[in-house]
């Protein structure tokens, strides 16, 4: 091998690799964007959605129905279907999960044990019942919001783009994440929604409606899913029954990045991303998953509890 | 029936110390289940007094005080029945929420902190009424100043913190509302004897600066000395009542094991 041709493999080298964290990184933000929904319910209310994957498709199905007497961009139905999802998960919360809670089970006089597994099944059977009625309305042909940005890249030198659309996404999933944190941490509401995740008995005597602040919660993780169900389907095609594959990714990131953690679900989104592009580099497109599986596995055996677990 | 027959306590009549009460709760029981944990209480709270409620474990302490919280509506497991009357205004039937806006509180046996906030995150969380909102930072300075320490430790998470610091975080988060009754549930539960002497000194404060509380108190000397008046609780009924100056300390003595001479006689 002439000392050339080392050069043009080392270069090839490192595009692969600066092309794994890039697009790897960029796809984490929006593998973030799913996942933090389900880490503020899981990591903070202690709720395991298990239709959480099916909501996203839901909001890139409003979306879908907005557009269709609406000539917009798909990005300016956010501004409905971020609502339309926020009242969804409030009265989901409302009128059924907080019927089947721990509080509820000691209420009617049963061990709170039931609490801690009817909502699971619950939102199990809600996320079937939700796939199932959206094949009977949309049929399972694959949907896309078709826009103008789809193809869309950023050149950052003649062998490394990004997508556009990808790029704009990671953006806006960190705009949300901050935002999150400090609704979480500086505003009353937030905090009432972390003392009644850590105390539901006791917040009450703080003035707190637990009810109500459980369905915010429960709204602005719907209202994030939706929002990420839209950039989902401005990205790729989407059917009725691909709400547990987004659910995968959710848990995979707030397991890598920690339970009680919302700013982990980027950083697990990150890595998993990451993980992801390089194991489909290396060892083919059927490794992309199963790296990604990998890590989540390798995380749960060092440390169970996730990187940013307190 | 020595029960029933000392339900009334001995000072029913309306108004003791011709001050006007700022409860009166009449006929309160409290029920788990089928099981009934108090019989028809009625007594006053004065404003501006120390109120000390002595007896046994299981006598129904807390579950009074929980009851005029509004924790004891639970649906099938717990309910009340009886009133709770503040100046005018019905408790009984209120959530906690709305008891705690129209200015009574408690401070929970075991303290009862939110693990995962901050010292200051659990203060704020006491504001959390829009009442208490225009006033929250300069009460929260005034919490600092009775509690120093915590003004040093208000960016630490409460689980890290000792137990005499974590009761002074409960007794500032309960102050945050505004109230104008406290209750404290077992403030020296599980506190070293010197910590409880500080708390119950803050506990003076507390009335001194126009806050009616009402303290459950393991011990009689301590709950004699603190408080105005004294409410003896024996299984589920109160059996006896009184200014802590005018009762002798046999008296409560055997009111609190239930070996008066005159109840068990009949």
């Amino acid at each position: 091998m002439t000392s050339e041709e080392f050069n043009v493999e080392l270069y090839w080298s490192a595009i692969e690799i600066a092309n794994g964290l890039l697009t790897g990184s960029v796809i984490g933000g929006y593998y973030a964007m799913i996942s933090i929904g389900l880490a503020m319910t899981f990591g903070v209310m202690r709720l395991v959605n298990l239709a959480h994957g099916d909501f996203i498709i839901v909001g890139a199905y409003i979306s879908v129905v907005l557009l269709n007497f609406l000539p917009i961009s798909p990005f300016f139905t956010l501004i409905i279907v971020v609502p339309i999802m926020f009242c969804i998960g409030y009265f989901l919360q409302r009128v059924l999960l907080n019927h089947v809670s721990v509080q509820a089970m000691e209420r009617k006089g049963l061990s709170s044990n039931y609490g801690l597994m009817a909502p699971i099944l619950v939102t199990f059977g809600l996320g079937i019942f939700i796939s199932h009625l959206l094949l009977g309305i949309f049929d399972s042909d694959a949907r896309q919001l078709t826009n103008s940005l789809a193809f869309s890249a950023i050149r950052l030198s003649d062998d490394l783009n990004i997508s556009l659309l990808r790029f704009i996404f990671f953006g806006i999933g960190i705009v949300i994440l901050i935002v999150l944190h400090l609704y979480l941490n500086k505003t009353h509401a937030g905090r009432a929604i972390r003392a009644a995740s850590d105390d539901a008995d006791i917040s009450p005597l703080m003035g707190i409606n637990t009810a109500h602040v459980y369905g915010i919660a429960l709204g602005i993780s719907m209202a994030i899913a939706g929002a990420a169900g839209v950039m989902i389907g401005m990205i790729r095609t989407f059917q009725p029954f691909d709400g547990p594959q987004f659910l995968l990714i959710a848990f995979g990131a707030v397991i890598i990045g920690g339970l009680g953690s919302v700013v982990g679900s980027l950083v697990g989104g990150i890595l998993l991303g990451i993980t992801q592009v390089l194991a489909g580099t290396y060892f083919g497109p059927s490794a992309q998953l199963v790296g990604g599986y990998m890590l989540i596995l390798f995380v749960l055996a060092f440390k169970p509890t996730g990187l940013f677990s307190r | 029936m020595s029960i029933s027959e000392s339900k009334q306590g001995f000072f029913a009549e309306p108004g003791r110390d011709g001050k006007r009460p700022l409860l009166t709760i009449s006929g309160l029981s409290a029920y788990y289940s089928e099981l009934r944990a108090l019989y028809d209480l009625e007594f006053q709270v004065m404003p501006g007094e120390v109120l000390a409620i002595i007896g046994a474990n299981g006598a129904g302490k807390s579950t009074m005080l929980k009851s005029m919280v509004g924790m004891m509506n639970r649906g099938k497991t717990a309910h009340i029945t009886g009133t709770i009357d503040m100046r005018g205004r019905r408790l009984e039937r209120l959530t906690t929420e709305k008891i705690v806006d129209a200015g009574v509180t408690m401070v929970p046996e075991g303290r009862r902190l939110f693990p995962r906030l901050t010292v200051e995150e659990n203060l704020l969380t006491g504001a959390y009424l829009a009442r208490c909102r225009e006033k929250m930072n300069d009460n929260l300075e005034g919490i600092y100043d009775m509690f120093p320490r915590l003004a040093e430790r208000r960016k630490q998470v409460v689980n890290l913190m000792s137990g005499g610091e974590q009761q002074m975080v409960a007794i500032g988060r309960a102050l945050m509302s505004e109230p104008k009754v406290v209750l404290f549930d077992e403030l020296s539960l599980g506190l070293a004897p010197a910590v409880v002497d500080g708390i119950y000194e803050k506990v003076k404060q507390i009335n001194a600066a126009g806050v009616t509380c009402i303290v459950i108190e393991q011990d009689m000397k301590r709950a004699l000395r603190v408080s105005n008046h004294v409410l003896v609780l024996l299984e589920g009924a109160v059996v006896l009542e009184g200014n802590p100056n005018n009762l002798d300390q046999d008296q409560v003595t055997a009111a609190y094991f239930g070996s008066d001479n005159e109840r068990t006689g009949i």
